[in-house]
């Protein structure tokens, strides 16, 4: 596994067993990012109600996310949010399309729930760069706080929009191994088979020039910037822009699982070499001395 | 922000059980299976090492990152390159490099958690060696740095899953656990919270053989020349899920069925899995005979004599003298295999038989005219018992004292992990 996908296997795998064989429920689980969801039968065991906690909703709001949310799931929508939470979809199974792949589809459409709603602000922005094309000049510079300490800021331009995202890492080791990987993102790009992937730039502690004015950024040793220059390629056409925005939301994830795995598969060369020096050290090993042994007088030692 | 949900970790020989602190059932419960590259049969094989310059990302390969765990990874069993592996064995870690890499697929690809946000609870079993706890330590704190671990050990949690019993009325941690499962049955006695090591008893019996038990029956009575080879275990294995039961007279059940057959022979239907021919079978007699191989061992092998109730009272024998009345009061079941309906009221009857009759002969040795007042029996099962273990950690999690119980990052990065070699019991100062 590679790339992380983007909808949550705890929706699409209960959402499936509940379609087949409907049973009150309630369960809480997370996703990335420090997002709730809570997915309960409150009234009756046919109807669904999906109820999700995002830190940055507001911000999302802000840039439309409840418009496409409605776009995405219609009607599905509910009107009555639930307590806690930030937005609930009320999933009635017996509305649920019969066929086998219309079923899938609508199944993996409620799974793909929060990644629709952090799609708010790249979808805005793609459509103020169309805009822009025209008219000249820049697009808002929209801030997503999806983390304590870490934002997303998007802004759109003339010919590109700009996606840079603040890293903060907790621990030294992963600090490192994060400066190693956003380093080799800026290196890999100049390889000849990837130039059609969008531009990287790395800065460590200094914010990029595009954020530099934005109040309240940390200047420490802990901050990273990294940049991603999305061209119109990356967005002409609606498959192309979905896929782009389904991958660029979990970079941080992303990044975060491969310093993991990177770390993991340190681990397991380190059991490797351990496993190999101690059967260096098992041959050095002298042998016992087995021998009968004797005292001067002939008389045989013999251990009780 | 509020603290997201502990994640519970039950990895067992068979399956995994994961979830979130809080919920009553785990989120996913899958083989503890990872499929790799390259064959099964070279254990310990190490990656390859990076030879070429360049870039990182040239110098090797993504064969680390390429692996399946749970069902994916029974899927890909018959791919060509693919080696299945179970890095647990007898409920102990054995391949720590699939481990670290089975959790780190289960925590990003499951789970959808960043670990860095989450406090973990894994379990392990009795006397497990404090060296795993500190390697299992070692890979939760240094390569996923979460916030803070806790190991709790599997029968103390079955023993907390059975407050949730409306016949628990004083939440205690000393007790008597009938872990069950697909390959061995535990009887574990605890004390405030400790298992008392030297009195751990295993059983040989476990859902495994009661399904191939099943399934002899079923050959020799000629059910099974209507289904598949290939489907007959699987077949025996409904059999004994869905219509057994435990009776309380062998003898009787026999007549009972011999009377009135139609009234208590059960047809299962099945269907042939590649070609969908429809088949069925007669459940009889295997529908109370299955789960009594724990009563009367000796009706399945002769390798194993000792029945499970003489085994648990040998074993609260064996413990000190202080707890074996609270030993007595509190048996509590876990595991799929104690899921047989009348399972608690038989065991239980048999105990106090056992029990009684010792009482009985030693007031009769001591020839006094003083008798004893008795010590009371009593056998527990709840709802929750498939998963008990797991839910015992959702309970405890979710209480506020889990976090202060809890080694913290910060406290790991202080010491080092022979922190983890001790845990602090839950519950032991109220």
């Amino acid at each position: 596994m590679i790339l992380l996908e983007p909808q949550n296997v705890i929706i699409q795998t209960t959402l499936s067993e509940k379609i087949i064989k409907p049973s009150s429920l309630d369960v809480q689980f997370v996703d990335y990012d420090g997002v709730r969801f809570h997915l309960s039968t409150p009234e009756k065991k046919t109807v669904l109600l999906l109820s999700m906690h995002i830190r940055c909703w507001d911000e999302l709001v802000k840039y439309g996310a409840l418009d496409i949310l409605r776009r995405e799931y219609g009607a599905l929508v509910a009107t009555q949010v639930e307590n806690e939470y930030n937005v609930s979809l009320e999933i009635d199974i017996e509305q649920v399309p019969a066929d086998p792949e219309a079923r899938d589809a609508f199944v993996m459409s409620i799974a793909l729930f929060k990644r629709n709603a952090l799609a708010a602000p790249f979808e805005l922005g793609f459509k103020t760069q169309k805009e822009l094309e025209s008219s000249g000049g820049q697009g808002e510079l929209m801030q997503i706080h999806y983390r304590d300490e870490e934002a997303i800021y998007i802004q759109a331009s003339l010919d590109r929009v700009t996606v840079i995202f603040s890293t903060v890492f907790q621990d030294e080791t992963d600090r490192i191994f994060g400066k190693v990987f956003l380093q080799e993102f800026v290196d890999a790009r100049r390889q000849p088979s990837i130039q059609n992937a969008p531009q990287v730039l790395y800065s460590n502690r200094d914010p990029p020039l595009e954020i530099r004015h934005v109040p309240g950024l940390r200047n420490t040793e802990d901050v990273g910037y990294v940049t991603f220059v999305l061209f119109p390629r990356h967005f002409v056409n609606p498959s192309t822009a979905s896929a782009t925005i389904s991958h660029i939301q979990l970079f941080r994830d992303y990044l975060h699982y491969h310093i993991k795995c990177s770390k993991a598969y340190m681990h397991s060369r380190m059991r490797h070499r351990v496993a190999e020096f101690q059967k260096v050290l098992n041959r050095a090993k002298t042998e016992v001395a087995t021998g009968e042994r004797k005292t001067v007088s002939g008389r045989t030692m013999v251990s009780r | 922000m509020s603290v997201l949900a502990p994640i519970i970790c039950d990895n067992g020989t068979g399956y995994s059980k994961i979830g979130f602190a809080g919920n009553s059932d785990p989120s996913f419960v899958f083989p503890t299976a990872i499929a790799t590259r390259g064959s099964s049969s070279q254990s310990s094989r190490a990656p390859a090492v990076p030879s070429k310059p360049g870039h990182l990302a040239s110098k090797r390969g993504v064969e680390d990152l390429d692996f399946f765990i749970g069902d994916e990874a029974l899927a890909n069993a018959k791919t060509p390159g693919y080696g299945v592996h179970y890095p647990i064995r007898h409920g102990m870690i054995d391949n720590w490099d699939h481990m670290e890499r089975y959790w780190e697929q289960t925590i990003f690809k499951y789970l959808r958690a960043e670990p860095e946000d989450h406090y973990f609870l894994l379990t392990e079993p009795p006397l497990n060696p404090p060296e795993n706890r500190e390697q299992t330590a070692e890979i939760f704190f240094e390569s996923f740095n979460i916030k803070g671990l806790y190991i709790a050990v599997q029968a103390v949690l079955a023993l907390a899953a059975s407050w949730s019993s409306n016949r628990v009325t004083d939440r205690t941690l000393t007790g008597t656990v009938i872990d069950s499962g697909d390959g061995v049955t535990h009887v574990i006695p605890c004390a405030e919270g400790y298992v008392i090591g030297s009195a751990i008893k295993h059983i040989p019996i476990a859902g495994r053989d009661i399904s191939q038990f099943v399934l002899n029956l079923m050959r020799e009575r000629g059910e099974m020349a209507a289904v598949p080879p290939e489907d007959q275990l699987r077949v025996a294995s409904k059999v004994k899920e869905n219509y057994s039961y435990v009776c309380q007279d062998i003898v009787r059940e026999f007549r009972k069925y011999d009377e009135e057959p139609l009234k208590y022979f059960e047809r299962y239907e099945g269907e042939h899995t590649v070609t969908g021919r429809k088949y069925g079978v007669d459940v009889g007699y295997e529908r109370f005979l299955a789960p009594e191989i724990f009563f009367n061992p000796e009706i399945y092998s002769s390798d194993f004599l000792t029945p499970l109730p003489e085994i648990v009272d040998d074993v609260i024998q064996q413990s000190p003298i202080d707890v074996r009345r609270g030993l007595y009061k509190n048996i509590v079941l876990s595991g799929g295999s104690t899921m047989f309906q009348y399972f608690g009221q038989r065991l239980k009857r048999d105990l106090k038989q056992i029990v009684d009759r010792r009482l009985d002969a030693s007031a009769l040795a001591s020839g006094s005219t003083q008798k004893s007042s008795g010590v009371e029996v009593d056998v527990i099962s709840h709802k929750r018992q498939r998963y008990a273990v797991w839910f015992g950690g959702s309970l405890l999690a979710s209480l506020p004292e889990f976090y202060t119980s809890c080694h913290t990052k910060a406290q790991y990065d202080e010491i080092g992990p022979s922190i983890c070699r001790r845990y602090q019991i839950f519950g032991s100062a109220t």
